[in-house]
């Protein structure tokens, strides 16, 4: 039983990594009109800089987390003006010109982390940033919980109720979900759309920045792969839930973690992305329009 | 053609306007006027530029030629959400209220640009439509059809608008509530909001406007005052059956 909480626990940190990626999806395909698939490809970018600004100021956590989380706010609203160019354009959700687009960027980013970063070599960060040489955090018997995962728990509630709030208790948030459910009569009701979309990409991007930090103390490593394999999975976990479902998202994102956690502690950790992708695939053979439903 | 002279201080014009969507011309040098404390209605067939019209006035679409004039100033370039700002709000044909959101969610929208003194505008839109101030809280895809118009004219009036558009508020609704809905525009403009409606009802639009004009293809092939398009042959034979 106690292998089970703990492990039940352990899902739930790396969940709240999946919940906070799809969440900066969906608010991206919802707000900005655009499927950014490769979104959690730049959290990865991030982690990278973080990770680059560590090395440069014998491992400055102050310094090395700012950085991180500037550089993912930074690349989304550098790149938002590309995203837009088409938006305004199109009007609509225009899937296949984003996700183009998309696809670029995480490919350039990919290539250039293989290259140029560390001969390509998974990176590692520093033990004072991951705890990892303090064992465990949190410890009651069996259960045991480092300091990556209690953050990631801990932060990941925090910002997703931050961001409900956000979403339904502020002016913005207002905005944010009129556009969501119907960009023509947000224009129509005098709401700015492109300045509006604007401020989810920051809101987004700190969001990923964020979450580079978290993966960063929960991992404690990071590879040019990382970021395509966490970009199927938020795509796989966004579709499955609802395309543009916060709410299924945040479900969905919770029970892939405790899935593949508990793959992990009962049977091989080597298989668990396997395992999650066939539970995923029974999932939308039976549930096509997502298990929640999707909310365009 | 009866002289269309309004008596009174212009509030909205529109010269030679031309736009077009793609091929098609949607409106092909179209002149309007709104006068200040008017009630103006356009009379046309489904396609014929109606909504066009309004939309371009509020900067939806892309103007080829021609100016718009709110209030002395030009508006023809600005984007939609500064003519909102400068004053001008649209009740949206289909009503256009977000239906997953609640009545005071939707009613705020409206103030956006402006939640200032906000709290006492809903209170005076809830003591005009008491129905809304009972399902504040409802999302508003669980109200009526005429719940709704009345949300979306409630929501433009949380503007604090100059000019109201309405663009065909009595599509889809109940003989009844049309009336109803009439009888809230009159009132409105005799609290001095000048309004520009858009309708197919011809009898009952007329019966409340003040002038009006007719659309057809993109053009105004008439205008006039309310009583003059009434007693018009043509109109009559085309839009009321006698």
């Amino acid at each position: 039983m106690e292998i089970f909480i703990a492990q039940v626990i352990n899902g739930l940190s790396l969940g709240s990594i999946y919940v906070l990626l799809v969440t900066g999806f969906n608010l991206l395909l919802l707000v900005a009109m655009i499927i950014h698939f490769s979104f959690p490809v730049v959290v990865v970018f991030s982690m990278y800089i973080a990770w680059i600004v560590l090395g440069l100021t014998g491992n400055n956590i102050f310094l090395g987390v700012t950085a991180g989380i500037l550089s993912a706010i930074l690349f989304n609203i550098i790149t938002a003006p590309m995203f837009q160019h088409i938006m305004k354009k199109r009007g609509e959700v225009d899937i296949n010109s984003t996700m183009v687009l998309s696809m670029g960027l995480g490919m350039i980013i990919t290539d250039f982390l293989s290259h140029s970063i560390n001969s390509g070599f998974p990176i590692a960060f520093p033990d004072n940033l991951t705890g990892r040489a303090e064992g465990a955090f949190l410890k009651f018997g069996l259960i045991s919980m480092s300091r990556g995962a209690f953050l990631a728990l801990t932060v990941g509630v925090v910002f997703v109720s931050g961001l409900f709030w956000l979403l339904y208790k502020t002016k913005q948030g207002r905005a944010f979900r009129a556009i969501a459910e119907d960009p023509n009569g947000a224009k129509l009701v005098g709401l700015p759309i492109l300045k509006t979309g604007l401020q989810s990409y920051a809101l987004t991007g700190f969001l990923g920045g964020s979450t580079a930090i978290l993966m960063a103390i929960l991992l404690g490593s990071a590879s040019p792969g990382l970021g395509d394999q966490l970009g199927h999975k938020v795509l796989a976990v966004s579709i499955i839930a609802g395309l543009g479902n916060l709410k299924g998202g945040l479900i969905v994102g919770l029970a892939l973690g405790i899935l593949e956690a508990l793959v992990q502690g009962y049977w091989t950790g080597t298989w668990s992305n396997a395992i999650a992708f066939v539970i995923m695939l029974i999932a939308i053979l039976v549930k096509p329009k997502g298990i929640f439903g999707m909310k365009l | 053609m009866a002289q269309n002279k309004p008596a009174g201080t212009t509030i909205l014009e529109v010269k030679e306007l031309s736009v077009s969507y793609g091929h098609v011309n949607a409106l092909k040098s179209v002149n309007i006027e709104v006068c200040k404390g008017e009630i103006v209605v356009l009379i046309g067939a489904n396609g014929a530029g109606k909504t066009s019209l309004m939309e371009t006035i509020l900067g939806v679409n892309e103007v080829d030629s021609g100016a718009i004039i709110f209030e002395g100033k030009e508006i023809t370039k600005k984007s939609a959400d500064k003519i909102v700002r400068s004053g001008i709000f649209l009740v949206p044909e289909g009503r256009g209220v977000f239906s997953s959101m609640t009545v005071t969610d939707n009613l705020l929208l409206g103030a956006h640009h402006n939640l200032k003194g906000s709290k006492e505008k809903m209170d005076y839109v809830f003591s005009s439509f008491p129905i809304l101030g009972e399902r504040k809280g409802q999302v508003a895809g669980t109200l009526s059809g005429g719940e709704r118009q009345m949300l979306a004219i409630a929501r433009a009036l949380m503007s604090s608008p100059k000019m109201i558009l309405v663009d065909e508020p009595s599509i889809g609704l109940a003989p009844k509530i049309v009336n109803d809905i009439f009888d809230i525009l009159i009132k409105l403009n005799k609290e001095g909001y000048s309004i520009l409606l858009s309708e197919q009802n011809v009898y009952k639009a007329l019966k409340c406007a003040h002038r009006g004009y007719v659309m057809e293809t993109g053009k105004i092939l008439l205008s006039g005052s309310s009583e003059e398009l009434l007693n018009n042959s043509e109109i009559r034979k085309a839009y009321l059956g006698a």
